[in-house]
C-alpha cells in the first residue's frame, strides 16, 4: 500500500475521472469564453433614464434648434429639432458632433490658468477664479489710473447682436476703450451694402424658400453658408417648387453640382458678371419700371441743383458692361450671360445673392453692391422671395452705461484698427488693420487684449502677422473654453463653458427671413471648473468698481439677458413669456409683412440708391485737404467719376508679380470641416476623403491640365509658395477645379488642440497675402498669387 | 440557391435620392454618434477606420467646366440574399426574420472576416484596434448600443436599437405593429435635405414602396442577385450607369 | 535484476483505494470547493426588505410604485434615492426602529446620494432586454425570472463570478446548471428555452435579444 508510481497513476486517473465528473472543467471553459468578451478597457456605457432636452446650437450664428438625448445626467446624442423654425430638423455636421466638443477633455481648459513659464512654453498654473478675475481687474484699474483705458482691447467672435457681444462692448466702453473689435465676417459687407444702398442698419434677410430663381455669386449654399441647417432644409423646398439655381463658383462645389446651372467666372470678377447681367436687363428693358422710377435714386442721368451732370447707373452699365466686355473679364460666354440675365428677369421671384464660401469671411463691397443692384433692377427688395429689409427685433435696450471722465477721454481716442475713421468710414471693425498698426508701431498701443469666442491666430487671413502682433501685446486674456492657438499664447485663461453648458442667445440668425430670437439653455451641468464669460464680465466690472460697476447692475448674465428679452413679451406682437421663450428656445414673428414703398429706405434720398450718397459724403470728407485723385488712390479705388459711388467692377490688385507667382490660391470652405474658432471634432475627420487628407498630408485640388504643366500627378508632393510663406501639400487632380487655380480647404493645419487635430494638414491662412478691399478696407483673402513647386 | 419567401414580415429598406444628397456628411456623423463608433488618430486610413455608413464621391469624369460631382451614401445594403451570412462559421451574423435586417453579434464573432470578403459593398469593417474614445469622450456613449471589442467585425444595423426603442414605446400602448415614422435609423432622421426615405418594403402604403417603382430607382451591383434593400434614385444617366458593370449597349437610358 | 512479479502485484494491492481517493478528492474539489472559489461575495450597501414595503405589508406599496415603466416603454429598474425620500424624509421621525434605516438616513438620504445597489439580475452589455415586452405584452410574472424577491425580508449577498464578472443569479445558482426553478439561471439558453417554447422561431433570432 505504498504510494508508488502505479498507485500514483491510479490516484491521478481517479482524480481526472472525478474532475471530469464534476462541473469544474465545463464551467471553466464556458466562463473563460465569456471572460474573453469582457476586456476591462472596452467601455460599458452606464445605463440610466432616457430623456430629451431642447436647446439651440450656438456654435455658429445659424442657431439651429437641437434636441439632446440624455441618459441620466449624460448627453449621448444631438439631433435636429423638427419643430424649430430655422432648421426644421436638419443640422450641420459640426452641430451633430457637438458632444465631441463638450466631452473632449483633450481640448478643453478645465479651470482658470495663469501662465508661469515664458509665453508659448505651455507651463500653466491652475488658479482660483477669484484670483483670476482679480488679476484682470487690477490690470484694468491700473490702465484707468494711468489715464489710458484705451489700451484695453477686445476681439469678439460672438454674433454681433447677441447679449454676450453687447455685454463685452459695454464693458469696454464703460472702462473707456473704443477698441472693441469683432472678427471679420461676411455680415460686415452685407451691413455696409444695406446701409449704403438702403440706408438701413439692420441685417439683410433672404427669402430663399419663396424665390423661384436664385443666382448665387459664390455663396456655398449647400456647403455651410448662412444657417447650414436652414439652407439644407431649404433645398427640399427648392426641389418641390422646381426653383432654378444658378451657382457661380470657380470649382464644382457641392452647391455647383446641385445647381441647375453652374458658371465659373475667374475669381474676383463676379461684380463684372453681375453688371453684365444688369446690362442685358437694362438694354432689353426687362427691369421693373415701377420700382426704378418710384423708389430708386441714380438710375438715370441727373443734374444737381448747381447744374453738375451725373451719369446714371443705367448709362454706365450700358457703356461699360456689354456681354462682350464682360466675357473678356470673366471668361463666361456673352450668350450665356444674356441667357441667364433673361431668365433672371423673366422669373417670377428672382433673387441674387452675393457671398463667397460659407460666409465666415468678408466679401468685396462693390461686388456685393453690384449683385444687390440686380435685386433692385427687378424691384425685388422687400418682396416675397426677395432680399428683405425687416424691422429689428424688439429687444429692450439696457440703460446707457455710466461714463466717468477717464472713460470719456478714453473713448475719444482713435481706434487702433482705424475702423469708423474717415479712412475706413463704413467698416465697424478691422482686425487686419489692428494687426498692421501694432506691427508698425514701437511697442504696442495695446496693453491688454481680451479674446472672446475667437481663435484669430488660426482663422485670420495672414495669421502669421497676427501672431507677430500678439507677441508684442504685453498681456493677453483668453476666455476660450478650448486650448486653441490663440489661448495657448495668452497669459491668463478664464475659460468659458461650451455651448451645451450655458445659456446664450443669437439675435436674428444669419439670413433668416423674419425676426427670430434664439435662446439656448444648458443641456448638462458644467463638467469642469469653467464659468460663463457673461458672469465673469459682470463680476469683473464689479471688481473694477466705480462707474464701471454701476453699468453692470445685474447679478449675473441671465439677468442681463432677461432684461433685454423682456422687450419681446412687452412688445405685445407675440404673446409669450420668459418661460415660453426659454422652453421653446426662440421668439419670432413668423411672417414678414413684405411692405413696399419708399418708407423702407432710410438713405438720404429716401430711395434705393444706385448712387450712394453716403459714399459721396464719405469720400468728400476724406478728400478734404488733398487732391481727389489721391484720396481715391488711398481708398484703393481705381475707377473715376460717378462710378465711384455706384456698384462697379474693381479689379482686385495683388502685390505679387504675376510672372513669379502665376497661380491663384483659392481657399475653400467645406461643410464637413470646421474652419472657424471651433476645432474640427474627430467625427468630422471621418467624413474627409483620403484625397483630401491622408495621414497628416493635406491635398489641394488642381485641374489635371495645370498639374501636368508642373509634372504633378495624383498624390504628388508639392510646395505652394506665396510672398508670405509656403505650405507643403499633396496634389489631388480634380477636373472640377478651374485651371490655374489651387483650391485649398480652410480648417486644418492646427498647431494646438489634441492629437486628433494637431499637425494634420496645413493652414492656408499662414500664406494668404491679403490686400485691402477698396473702400471697406476688409481683407481680401481669396486673391493670393502663388507658385507651385514639385518636390 | 433557394430563395426564401421575402413577402412575410417586415422588410425594412431605404431609398436614397442622390439628386437631393449634397454630401454634407451629417448621416455619417449621426450614425457614428448614435452607434458608439470609436475614432482613430488617423481617420484617413480608410482600410482601418470604422464607419458603418461610408460616403463615396464620384464625378462624371468630364472636364472643366462640365464636371459634375455626386455623393453616394452607403449603409449596409441589408440584402434579402446576403452573401455574408452563409459564410460565417460562427453564426455571428444572420438575417432577422421579422425585420429583414442582417444582424451582427459582436460577442459571437471570431474575427475571421469571411463576411467582409463576401460582401460586395464593403459594408463591413473590422476592429483592428481596441475601441478608442478620446479622453473623456466615453461620457457620451449610449447604453443602447454595445461597444465593440478588438478583433470583431461590425456593420450598419439600420439602427436596430431604434426598432427596439420604437417597439417598447408601441408596447406601452399595447401595440406590436409600428407606424411608418415610428422607426427610422439615425442617418435618415438626420439627413437635412431629406434625401433618405425609410420604410417597410412589404407595406405598399409606405412611401418607400412607391419610390422604388420610379424608373430612376436602382440598386448597386444589382446583377449579383444579392437583392439589396437599399435603393438609390438618380435622374442622371451617368450615375445609374456607374451602379453596375454594364456591357456596351446594355444600359437603358431613362432620362 | 529481475523484478519479482509477485512482489509487484502485492504492492498494487489495494490500489483501488488510491483510485477512489483521487476520485473522491476530485469530486470534492469540483463540486464543493470550486464553486466556493469561483464566486466572490459582496453584501448590499443596505439590507432592503421587500416584504415590509410590498402590497401585503404595512407600507402597502404596489410593485409599480417603485418599479414602473417610463413613457417611452423603458423600465425604471431599481428606484432612485428620491423615491426613497418620498417616505423616508425626516431622520427625526424614522418609520422603523431598524438600524438599516438609520444608515439610509445618514449615508444616503442626508447627502442625497444614490445607493450603490448591486444588481442581481444585470445582463451583459450585449443583451437588450425590454421588460415591457415580457411583462406587459407576454404577461410574464416578475417571479418567473426574478424568483421570490418580492417577498424577501433581507437582501441576500451578491455573488459574482470571478472570471466573467456576472452575478450568480443570471449565471446559474447551481454549479452544474441544474435548474429547479425558472429563475435559477438567466443565461442565453434559458431565454432561448422560453423563446422557442412559444412556438415562434422568429422570436429566437439573434437580434431579438442582442444589441
Amino acid at each position: 500500500m505504498e504510494f508508488n508510481r502505479r498507485n500514483f497513476i491510479k490516484f491521478a486517473v481517479g482524480g481526472t475521472g472525478g474532475i471530469l465528473l464534476s462541473p469544474l472543467p465545463w464551467k471553466l471553459i464556458d466562463d473563460i469564453a465569456i471572460w474573453t468578451q469582457n476586456w476591462s478597457w472596452v467601455p460599458v456605457p452606464v445605463r440610466g433614464k432616457f430623456s430629451y432636452l431642447n436647446s439651440v446650437c450656438t456654435l455658429c450664428p445659424g442657431a439651429c434648434g437641437i434636441q439632446v438625448r440624455k441618459v441620466g445626467s449624460r448627453a449621448v446624442k444631438i439631433e435636429g429639432r423638427g419643430d424649430y423654425p430655422v432648421n426644421q430638423g436638419g443640422i450641420c455636421p459640426l452641430g451633430m458632433a457637438g458632444l465631441q466638443i463638450l466631452y473632449n477633455e483633450g481640448i478643453r481648459w478645465k479651470a482658470p490658468m495663469k501662465r508661469v513659464g515664458p509665453r508659448g512654453s505651455q507651463e500653466w498654473k491652475e488658479i482660483p477664479w477669484d484670483e483670476a478675475i482679480d488679476e484682470l481687474a487690477t490690470r484694468i484699474k491700473g490702465l484707468r489710473e494711468k489715464g489710458s483705458p484705451e489700451k484695453l482691447a477686445a476681439i469678439d467672435g460672438n454674433q454681433s447682436r447677441s447679449t454676450m457681444a453687447l455685454l463685452i462692448k459695454r464693458l469696454l466702453s464703460s472702462i473707456g476703450s473704443p477698441n472693441y473689435m469683432v472678427m471679420p465676417r461676411e455680415e460686415d459687407t452685407y451691413d455696409m451694402v444695406n446701409f449704403l444702398m438702403q440706408g438701413s442698419r439692420g441685417p439683410i434677410a433672404f427669402d430663399l424658400e419663396n424665390a423661384d430663381f436664385i443666382v448665387s455669386f459664390g455663396c456655398s449654399l449647400f456647403d455651410g453658408w448662412g444657417a447650414p441647417g436652414r439652407m439644407l432644409s431649404a433645398s427640399r423646398e427648392w426641389v418641390k417648387n422646381k426653383t432654378y439655381l444658378v451657382q457661380i463658383d470657380p470649382r464644382t462645389s457641392n452647391t455647383a453640382s446641385k445647381a441647375d446651372l453652374w458658371l465659373a467666372p475667374f475669381p474676383g470678377t463676379e461684380a463684372a458678371l453681375a453688371l453684365g447681367m444688369a446690362h442685358v436687363i437694362i438694354k432689353e428693358k426687362l427691369y421693373s419700371k415701377e420700382f426704378i422710377e418710384n423708389h430708386t435714386f441714380g438710375f438715370a442721368d441727373w443734374f444737381e441743383e448747381d447744374g453738375v451732370k451725373h451719369k446714371g447707373f443705367s448709362r454706365i452699365v450700358l457703356e461699360k458692361y456689354s456681354p462682350q466686355v464682360v466675357e473678356n473679364i470673366t471668361g463666361i460666354k456673352g450668350r450665356v450671360i444674356i441667357e441667364v440675365a433673361r431668365k433672371f428677369a423673366s422669373a417670377h421671384a428672382p433673387i441674387a445673392l452675393a457671398g463667397r464660401g460659407k460666409g465666415t469671411l468678408p466679401g468685396s463691397l462693390y461686388e456685393f453692391m453690384a449683385v444687390h443692384a440686380l435685386n433692385a433692377l427687378k424691384g425685388r427688395v422687400n418682396k416675397k422671395g426677395g432680399p428683405l429689409i425687416a424691422d429689428d427685433i424688439p429687444l429692450a435696450q439696457w440703460s446707457d452705461p455710466e461714463y466717468d471722465p477717464v472713460a470719456m477721454d478714453g473713448l475719444k481716442k482713435a481706434r487702433v484698427d482705424l475702423a469708423k475713421t474717415p479712412r475706413y468710414p463704413f467698416s465697424r471693425s478691422l482686425v487686419n488693420k489692428f494687426t498692421e498698426t501694432i506691427n508698425n508701431s514701437h511697442g504696442s498701443p495695446i496693453d491688454t487684449l481680451m479674446l472672446f469666442s475667437a481663435n484669430p491666430a488660426f482663422t485670420i487671413p495672414d495669421s502669421q502677422s497676427f501672431i507677430k502682433a500678439m507677441a508684442k501685446i504685453p498681456f493677453i486674456v483668453s476666455f476660450s473654453p478650448f486650448m486653441d492657438e490663440t489661448s495657448l499664447m495668452a497669459d491668463l485663461i478664464l475659460p468659458d463653458h461650451t455651448h451645451l453648458e450655458k445659456m446664450a442667445d443669437i439675435v436674428w440668425p444669419t439670413g433668416i427671413q423674419y425676426p427670430l430670437y434664439a435662446l439656448s439653455q444648458p443641456v448638462v451641468k458644467p463638467i469642469y471648473r469653467t464659468e460663463h464669460s457673461g458672469d465673469v464680465i459682470i463680476s469683473l466690472a464689479k471688481r473694477i468698481g466705480g462707474p464701471v460697476s454701476g453699468s453692470f447692475q445685474w447679478a449675473n448674465f441671465e439677468e442681463a439677458l432677461k432684461e433685454r428679452v423682456k422687450g419681446l413679451y412687452d412688445s405685445g406682437r407675440e404673446k409669450v413669456s420668459w418661460a415660453d421663450i426659454k422652453e421653446n428656445g426662440y421668439w419670432s414673428i413668423p411672417a414678414h409683412s413684405f411692405e413696399g414703398g419708399s418708407d423702407i429706405f432710410q438713405t438720404p434720398s429716401k430711395r434705393f440708391e444706385f448712387f450712394s450718397t453716403e459714399i459721396e459724403l464719405a469720400i468728400k470728407a476724406y478728400s478734404k485737404g488733398k487732391s481727389f485723385d489721391d484720396a481715391l488712390l488711398d481708398l484703393g479705388i481705381s475707377s473715376k467719376g460717378d462710378e465711384v459711388y455706384m456698384p462697379h467692377y474693381e479689379e482686385i490688385k495683388s502685390g505679387a508679380d504675376k510672372k513669379e507667382y502665376p497661380l491663384l490660391l483659392f481657399p475653400m470652405e467645406l461643410i464637413n470641416l470646421a474652419s472657424g474658432w471651433i476645432g474640427n471634432p474627430p467625427y468630422l475627420n471621418k467624413t474627409l476623403f483620403d484625397h483630401q487628407l491622408k495621414r497628416d498630408d493635406l491635398f489641394v485640388e488642381v485641374n489635371p491640365k495645370t498639374a501636368s504643366q508642373y509634372r504633378l500627378k495624383e498624390g504628388s508632393k508639392a510646395i505652394i509658395r506665396s510672398p508670405k510663406g509656403e505650405l507643403r501639400v499633396r496634389i489631388h487632380l480634380f477636373h472640377g477645379a478651374m485651371p490655374d487655380v489651387i483650391f485649398i480647404p480652410f480648417g486644418l493645419g492646427h498647431t494646438a488642440y489634441d492629437k486628433y487635430l494637431k499637425g494634420k494638414g496645413v493652414n492656408p491662412n499662414e500664406i494668404i497675402d491679403q490686400v485691402e478691399d477698396p473702400l471697406s478696407g476688409q481683407p481680401v483673402w481669396w486673391n493670393t498669387r502663388v507658385k507651385l513647386i514639385r518636390i | 440557391m433557394k430563395k426564401e419567401d421575402t413577402t412575410k414580415g417586415n422588410r425594412y429598406g431605404m431609398v436614397i435620392d442622390l439628386d437631393k444628397c449634397t454630401g454634407c456628411g451629417v448621416c455619417l456623423i449621426a450614425c457614428a454618434s448614435e452607434n458608439n463608433i470609436p475614432v482613430m488618430y488617423d481617420e484617413s486610413d480608410k482600410t482601418r477606420n470604422i464607419t458603418w455608413l461610408q460616403i463615396y464621391m464620384v464625378t462624371n469624369g468630364k472636364e472643366f467646366p462640365e464636371t459634375e460631382v455626386i455623393y453616394i451614401p452607403r449603409p449596409c445594403m441589408q440584402c434579402d440574399n446576403p452573401p455574408c451570412v452563409p459564410v460565417c462559421p460562427a453564426t455571428a451574423t444572420d438575417k432577422d426574420p421579422t425585420s429583414g435586417i442582417i444582424s451582427q453579434i459582436y460577442t459571437r464573432c471570431i474575427g475571421c472576416r469571411y463576411c467582409m470578403a463576401a460582401c460586395p459593398y464593403h459594408a463591413r469593417v473590422f476592429n483592428w484596434f481596441d475601441p478608442w474614445f478620446p479622453e473623456g469622450m466615453d461620457r457620451y456613449l449610449s447604453p443602447e448600443v454595445s461597444p465593440r471589442m478588438r478583433g470583431v467585425v461590425e456593420k450598419c444595423s439600420f439602427c436596430h436599437h431604434r426598432l427596439m426603442r420604437a417597439k417598447a414605446k408601441a408596447n406601452v400602448e399595447g401595440r406590436r405593429d409600428l407606424k411608418e415614422d415610428e422607426y427610422i435609423p439615425a442617418c435618415v432622421e438626420a439627413c437635412p435635405t431629406k434625401a433618405i426615405t425609410f420604410g417597410d418594403l412589404n407595406n405598399p402604403k409606405h412611401k418607400i414602396s412607391e419610390l422604388i417603382k420610379s424608373p430612376h430607382a436602382f440598386r448597386l451591383l444589382e446583377r449579383l442577385n444579392t437583392e439589396p434593400k437599399v435603393y438609390y434614385i438618380s435622374t442622371k444617366n451617368w450615375v445609374r450607369r456607374m451602379a453596375d458593370n454594364y456591357l456596351s449597349g446594355e444600359f437603358k437610358d431613362r432620362s | 535484476m529481475e523484478a519479482d512479479p509477485k512482489e509487484a502485484r502485492k504492492s498494487t494491492k489495494g490500489g483501488w483505494i488510491f483510485l477512489l481517493a483521487g476520485l473522491i478528492g476530485a469530486l470534492i474539489v469540483g463540486w464543493i470547493i470550486f464553486p466556493v472559489l469561483l464566486y466572490s461575495e459582496k453584501s448590499q450597501p443596505l439590507t432592503f426588505s421587500h416584504a415590509s414595503h410590498g402590497p401585503e405589508s404595512d407600507a402597502g406599496l404596489d410593485c409599480e410604485e417603485c418599479h414602473f415603466f417610463y413613457k417611452d416603454g423603458t423600465f425604471s429598474g431599481i428606484p432612485k434615492i428620491k423615491k426613497c425620500i418620498e417616505c423616508h424624509e425626516d431622520p427625526e421621525s424614522p418609520l422603523t426602529e431598524s438600524p438599516e434605516e438609520v444608515k439610509l438616513f445618514t449615508e444616503y438620504v442626508g447627502p442625497e446620494k444614490e445607493i450603490p445597489w448591486l444588481i442581481y439580475s444585470r445582463q451583459p452589455d450585449c443583451v437588450y432586454f425590454p421588460h415591457i415586452a415580457h411583462v406587459k405584452m407576454a404577461e410574464i410574472e416578475c417571479s418567473v425570472c426574478h424568483g421570490d424577491f418580492a417577498t424577501r425580508k433581507t437582501s441576500p449577498p451578491y455573488k459574482v463570478n470571478r472570471l466573467t464578472g456576472y452575478s450568480i443569479d443570471i449565471w446559474g445558482r447551481n454549479i452544474a446548471g441544474y435548474k429547479r426553478n425558472t429563475w435559477d439561471n438567466m443565461k442565453m439558453d434559458d431565454c432561448a428555452e422560453c423563446h422557442t417554447k412559444k412556438g415562434k422561431e422568429d422570436n429566437n433570432a439573434c437580434f431579438v435579444c442582442h444589441k
